[in-house]
């Protein structure tokens, strides 16, 4: 949660449609330092997920479209 | 005797047409029957809000949606409360009569119902909502003026507010195809993405429960209404289960805390959602910990399924099935005893 007195700053909610190619490890995270780079993440979801297969070491191959309101 | 309870998390996501939950508090009957089979249910107001209609049992937990990933990733814990002292948030954008039908709705609930209510705050300008559809066909909305909403719910706070049940005024749009097509059932609801913008930008700045009621003009007779989308079209407002949903939701508790009669994650053993929205913060979280995942045939505009994102879940055809799994995990009996074939151990 943010501090309240940056609460009170001027900021907009920008939405944002995202492409990620997943990597090995842990999806969640992946997808929030994605969506951190654009602003803070508020609101967000998986729309889609294209053409997964697994790679040669095993780990899914995807590529995911997310949709998400950020604070920024 | 039955076991303890199993704390069970159920996700139905807001706005993108869940053909049992995309409606007005249609998704309740399930959330009672979950709540039976797991003695303990936590839950989004998407599911529990039927406008007019509403349901209240110590079982059911009434959580907004980023609280909700917020306690699934381990950053916040639940403290059940008796009771919630409401503070009502109205748009400043709201017509005189509208806001003088939700001041009345908020006496109602506190003669009839006994609930808690007031502060009472308006905001200092229009919050100026807006409605759009993503790519995928989800509802998603905006708010032209956001810092007016903290503003206005901070003030509440200060004023002894422990939960914020805020009513904005949204655009009508009678006439158009996407409201009648969600009349008759077979559409998204356009309004469900902006009010989840707006509650999870109160609740994660403030850290109180908050939740959201649009403020519409009244809608002329359809003979050909959807029985789903009948809630809504009982009276002159939507907040009658806001504020019974928020006179008991739990306190929102920032981790780390030394307190004991805290809910937290790892209490949690088993979360439901529909098979084909399983791409959201909460059930990603709950895989991640090892928590047992119920995907629930469910059609909705997503396609997000387990094979996609490589997920273990026990798959259900319907609620009353995912009732049956999470008995069989609250009283200790793998699920895949139940189904057949069971294969053999592998050595």
């Amino acid at each position: 949660m943010r501090p309240a007195a940056l609460a009170l700053q001027q900021f907009t909610l920008q939405p944002l449609t995202l492409q990620l190619r997943r990597q090995p490890g842990p999806l969640l995270a992946q997808i929030e330092a994605a969506l951190r780079i654009h602003g803070e993440p508020l609101r967000w979801a998986i729309t889609a997920v294209e053409a997964s297969d697994f790679d040669s070491a095993g780990v899914l191959d995807s590529l995911l479209t997310l949709e998400a309101v950020l604070l920024v | 005797m039955i076991a303890s309870a199993l704390p069970t998390l159920l996700v139905i996501p807001t706005g993108i047409g869940c053909e049992l939950g995309g409606y007005a508090g249609d998704a309740l009957p399930a959330a009672r029957l979950l709540a039976a089979a797991s003695g303990c249910l936590i839950t989004h107001p998407n599911v529990m809000n039927g406008a007019a209609l509403y349901w209240s049992d110590p079982r059911l937990h009434y959580v907004e949606g980023s609280a909700m990933d917020r306690f699934a990733a381990g950053l916040i814990a639940l403290k059940p409360v008796r009771q919630q002292r409401l503070g009502l948030l109205l748009d400043a954008g709201i017509e005189e009569e509208l806001r003088w039908r939700h001041l009345q709705v908020a006496e109602g609930c506190r003669a009839s119902l006994g609930l808690d209510i007031g502060p009472v705050a308006v905001s200092d300008e229009p919050l100026q909502v807006t409605l759009s559809k993503g790519a995928s066909g989800a509802s998603w909305g905006q708010l032209g003026r956001p810092e007016a909403l903290l503003r206005a719910g901070k003030r509440l706070k200060e004023a002894g507010a422990t939960a914020i049940a805020v009513v904005a005024r949204f655009p009508d749009d009678l006439g158009s195809e996407a409201l009648s097509a969600y009349r008759q059932g077979s559409g998204v609801d356009a309004l469900a993405g902006a009010e989840a913008v707006i509650s999870h930008l109160l609740s994660r700045e403030l850290g109180l429960p908050c939740a959201h009621a649009p403020a519409l003009s009244p809608l002329p007779l359809d003979r050909g209404l959807d029985p789903r989308a009948a809630g809504e079209e009982l009276g002159y407002t939507f907040l009658a289960c806001v504020l019974v949903g928020l006179s008991r939701a739990p306190d929102l508790v920032l981790l780390p805390a030394a307190a004991a009669d805290l809910l937290r994650i790892e209490q949690v053993g088993a979360l439901v959602a529909p098979a084909g929205a399983l791409g959201g913060a909460a059930v990603l979280a709950c895989a991640e910990r090892g928590v047992p995942v119920i995907a629930v045939q469910n059609p909705c505009v997503l396609q997000v399924n387990a094979a996609d994102l490589g997920l273990e879940v026990w798959a259900a055809a319907s609620y009353a099935e995912a009732a049956g799994l999470l008995l069989a995990l609250r009283e200790g009996i793998s699920p895949a005893a139940l189904r057949r074939p069971l294969p053999r151990l592998v050595v």
